[in-house]
């Protein structure tokens, strides 16, 4: 029993951060019908970023953390007033490559600015093992759990109980209409993405304690966290934090109980067996989409 | 107007003259150019930058003392990008155009696997490896088919790294229940491949063999695997990243923690760095360190090194490597002139060779042996306070020496500090 709460609680920790980046891909794509395809390095952005202010500035954790979604924010407003929105006016299709080739030029700056060198930040909780029985777990697993929980009940009151929120969701359902009823909703696009940004630069800031810092480690976490919503469906936060947490206990009892080796191919078979039944997602519903 | 015309045919003279020597290397200034190709922009700049100071700091000892056979030695650097295509570019304009005589080999196996065949069967030029450990570089066709093998290496080969690990593990550890904890990518799967045949030979087989993909951040399962099927000793080939998960995870899992031996992937000052302190007690194979007491010779390099840089050290083993490198081409240059043929056989009939690297009594290369280092010649550190500790062993043990005249004896089952 041991054995399976050990593997189960990691996984969930790991499954938290997807969920987390996760959401990212939601928010430009309920707005804008856009994928930020390039979400993974911003995530590594907003991890390099935490080491420099956080380890080497030594500035705290509220510092960083404002740093953080400063600098993400901004970015994501450049980002979308310059690669995305020229070519979704234009109805073209190249904001796709777009959105990598930022991703891309995150992943060379960051090792112009920080070198290829993994970079070790302390946890923000310190780093005493903490034991529930025989079973340990680092104080840092338990804050990204508390902050992806966190952020999505702060995303629902967001969407649900403010007036931008309700703006955010009438883009999503019908950007025309939303206009007809005075909402720009050029700023509400260039906010979703910079929502976006700030949200995968919280996850590499979460993150980095447990998997040190690097200009590469955005690649692999961005494309397993796109697995998330595409399962969850784009359109359900809710659904994203389940399939994320789901997707991360998956993982971890695979490599438990067979072996590590055939744990990506099971769990992206499971997608497309998913996607096959249900192509708009476990959670998703056909309704949400535009005619 | 017939100055200028005299000397144009001057100049096309000395052009048609150099290409007509041919196969004769002459450059302009009368010196001897040594060509390195290596990574020296993107993201592993690290070893080529590394592996060009210890060229520069070796060409400027040899030219301290009147250069080989009143000929300065210099280096031609070209950027090959960790790019196996860009090496052959680079390695055909280096040999071609800039005339060099010999080559100290770029970082990147599959690349210097690449230019073998062009070194040994089109352009017949000797180059000494440096940081690539593919075992085929060296065990290459003309080495099989018994002609003239113009590739050398300074440093550690996956064969010969894999055997010295096991051995100094089981033997001299006298750990017997070995787990396997590999990279799935390429180097990790032949460190996996070479310790397995090793233990094997030896009569013994791993008793867990478990593996990680890039970018895992959690390594609780296969830890607990290995646990469970009751490993004295963790093997692990893979890179930094990875093997700090290791860390993190042994350490969340609590006492008793499994002893950790890796390759010299990782035995690098950028492992303390992400790991700090989790990576104490660690072992790694190498061929040298710059840290703890050192020869006289060594010392004077590492001095001079951070007096020329004022740095610190990314990889002393590319950087060691490289500065015996050049040596050796200096002492078989100064031997048997600068025929790039001549040069390679030279380098086959050192008897002896101590220098800041490599230190031996016996040839450092034969007809049969490019390999440099042997296994006696190998070492293993431990990382203790940031430091990467040569291990000695006596009577009582395994042992460190942190500062001059100071021993302290390594646990052999849990490789703490007694």
């Amino acid at each position: 029993m041991f054995f399976f709460f050990q593997i189960l609680l990691n996984g969930i920790a790991t499954g938290a951060i997807y969920a987390l980046i996760a959401v990212g891909y939601s928010v430009t794509f309920t707005t804008m019908r856009v994928l930020n395809f390039g979400l993974g390095m911003w995530v590594m952005l907003g991890g390099m970023l935490t080491y420099s202010l956080y380890v080497a500035w030594d500035l705290g954790i509220v510092v960083t953390a404002l740093g953080v979604a400063a600098l993400l924010g901004l970015l994501g407003v450049v980002a979308e007033r310059f690669t995305v929105r020229p070519f979704v006016k234009a109805g073209s299709e190249a904001w796709v490559m777009a959105t990598l080739a930022v991703g891309l030029l995150y992943v060379d700056i960051a090792e112009l600015v920080w070198g290829r060198n993994s970079l070790a930040v302390p946890g923000f909780l310190g780093e005493n093992v903490i034991r529930l029985g025989a079973v340990g777990v680092y104080p840092q697993q338990l804050l990204i759990v508390a902050a992806t929980v966190a952020a999505f009940l702060g995303l629902d009151y967001f969407y649900y109980r403010t007036l931008w929120g309700s703006a955010f969701r009438a883009v999503a359902h019908n950007p025309e209409v939303a206009r007809l009823m005075g909402i720009n909703a050029g700023a509400i696009a260039t906010a979703s993405y910079a929502l976006a940004g700030i949200l995968a630069g919280f996850a590499g800031m979460l993150v980095v304690p447990i998997t040190t810092a690097d200009p590469q480690m955005g690649a692999v976490l961005g494309l397993k966290a796109f697995v998330v919503p595409i399962v969850a469906g784009l359109a359900s936060p809710r659904g994203i934090l389940f399939c994320g947490v789901a997707y991360g206990a998956i993982e971890g009892l695979i490599s438990g109980y067979l072996f590590s080796g055939i744990r990506d191919i099971l769990a992206f078979a499971l997608m497309i067996v998913i996607l096959y039944f249900r192509p708009e997602g476990l959670f998703g519903r056909p309704s949400f989409e535009r005619a | 107007m017939r100055s200028y015309s005299r000397r144009n045919v001057l100049a096309f003279g000395a052009i048609a003259g150099t290409a007509w020597l041919g196969s004769t290397p002459a450059r302009a200034d009368n010196s001897v150019a040594i060509g390195f190709a290596g990574p020296m922009t993107g993201p592993v700049a690290a070893f080529g930058n590394e592996i060009k100071r210890g060229i520069d700091l070796a060409i400027d000892a040899v030219n301290a003392k009147g250069g080989v056979r009143g000929k300065k030695l210099v280096v031609v650097v070209r950027d090959d990008e960790f790019d196996p295509v860009k090496t052959v570019g680079a390695y055909r304009d280096l040999i071609e155009r800039q005339n060099v005589v010999a080559l100290v080999g770029t970082a990147n196996s599959a690349a210097m696997l690449a230019v073998t065949p062009l070194l040994n069967d089109q352009y017949k030029i000797p180059a000494i490896c440096v940081h690539t450990d593919a075992t085929a570089i060296i065990h290459n066709q003309a080495e099989k088919e018994g002609r003239d093998n113009y590739l050398f290496r300074l440093g550690m080969f996956g064969s010969g790294q894999a055997d010295f690990l096991v051995d100094s593990i089981v033997k001299k550890f006298g750990l017997a229940k070995v787990g396997l904890l590999t990279w799935t990518a390429g180097y990790g799967q032949i460190g996996r491949k070479e310790l397995t045949r090793r233990l094997s030979e030896l009569g013994m087989k791993p008793v867990a063999d478990e593996t990680f993909e890039t970018g895992d951040t959690d390594m609780t399962a296969q830890l607990l695997k290995l646990k469970d099927a009751g490993a004295d000793v963790i093997m692990h080939y893979g890179t930094i990243k990875e093997a700090v998960s290791i860390f993190q995870t042994r350490k969340k899992l609590g006492d008793p923690m499994i002893p950790f031996v890796s390759s010299w992937g990782i035995a690098v000052p950028a492992l303390w760095k992400a790991a700090g302190d989790l990576a104490e007690g660690t072992i790694d194979s190498n061929v040298v360190t710059v840290d703890g007491p050192q020869s006289p010779e060594r010392q004077a390099v590492i001095d001079a090194y951070h007096k020329a840089y004022n740095r610190q050290f990314d990889d002393p083993a590319s950087f060691f490597d490289a500065y015996d490198a050049v040596m050796l081409f200096a002492l078989a240059m100064d031997k048997s002139g600068f025929e790039p043929s001549a040069i390679r056989t030279a380098l086959e009939n050192i008897p002896s060779y101590h220098g800041a690297g490599l230190s031996v009594d016996h040839p450092v290369f034969t007809k049969e042996n490019h390999e440099g280092y042997r296994l006696a010649d190998m070492m293993l550190g431990r990382w203790t306070s940031g430091k990467f500790l040569r291990i000695g062993y006596d009577e009582k043990g395994p042992f460190v020496t942190p500062a001059e005249g100071q021993k302290r004896y390594i646990d052999p089952k849990t490789f703490a500090l007694q």
